[in-house]
């Protein structure tokens, strides 16, 4: 069963965590097991942050989407932003967070599509795989 | 330090504590910092998620230890339920600061959730991590 739910929050670090909720609740009706849930949890988080923490107003659009075991995340940001700096630090906060989403999902990126920047996720239930 | 656990409808628990002498304490929702002065060390207890919202808390708290010690700090993160890379880097500063003051930064990890991603990131190979207060405050 596909499913999709939306969430739009303003861009403030006490609420990602309505972002994180959200996810789990959606990957929870997928089928996802506990240990699943809880890396996805974080993942979505990771999205949120390496947008909240370059921007200081705006919105942050949140798209989540299950179906065929998988779960898709996409957040947008509607609002003023700058990219993450780029530094030879290899325990800067951008750095851990994208080793964070290599190691917990199976596909993620980020992309200036339309003026406003977009960054997703896709993760696969286990217990889909190869079916 | 006596800690009185109050049920916000809809919100979960929050819990206040009262601090005795010595101890500072802190909290936000879930999230809850207190201190403690043993046998020569401050030992900075941390419990709850701790995010980007409340991140900045650790770090007003835990540089604050670090500056005011003279030998070790003790993380205690063993009753942490989520942490993410802006924790992390806190965590990364903590450490920084507590070696240009020539002090010690130890981390007490044991939940396994947690133990994962300091390893995912690298971090163990960062920080001196003991899985027990014990193991973390012997010298």
């Amino acid at each position: 069963m596909s499913e999709s739910v939306e969430l739009t929050i303003p861009v403030q670090s006490d609420l990602v965590v309505l972002a994180r909720l959200t996810a789990v609740t959606v990957a929870s009706r997928a089928g996802f097991d506990v240990e699943e849930l809880e890396n996805l949890r974080l993942a979505v988080d990771e999205l949120c942050v390496s947008i909240v923490n370059g921007s200081s107003a705006g919105r942050l659009n949140l798209t989540f989407v299950s179906g065929d075991g998988s779960v898709e995340v996409d957040c947008a940001l509607d609002g003023p932003t700058s990219p993450p700096a780029d530094t030879d630090d290899i325990y800067g906060e951008h750095d851990l967070s994208v080793r964070i989403l290599d190691a917990l999902v199976d596909e993620h990126g980020e992309d200036m599509g339309d003026g406003r920047r977009r960054v997703w996720l896709r993760k696969r239930s286990i217990r889909h795989e190869g079916s | 330090m006596r800690s009185v656990s109050t049920d916000q409808p809809g919100a979960g628990q929050a819990t206040v504590g009262i601090p005795h002498e010595g101890e500072r304490v802190s909290v936000d929702h879930a999230f809850g910092i207190s201190e403690h002065a043993e046998d020569g060390l401050l030992r900075v207890a941390v419990r709850g998620e701790v995010d980007v919202a409340t991140a900045p808390t650790l770090r007003e708290h835990l540089y604050d230890a670090v500056d005011r010690s003279s030998g070790v700090v003790v993380v205690d993160l063993s009753a942490v339920t989520f942490i993410d890379s802006t924790a992390l880097g806190v965590l990364i500063g903590a450490q920084e600061r507590s070696r240009d003051h020539g002090t010690q930064l130890r981390i007490i990890l044991n939940e396994a959730r947690i133990v994962k991603i300091f390893e995912i990131t690298g971090l163990t190979e960062l920080f001196s991590i003991f899985p027990t207060v014990a193991e973390a405050v012997a010298p």
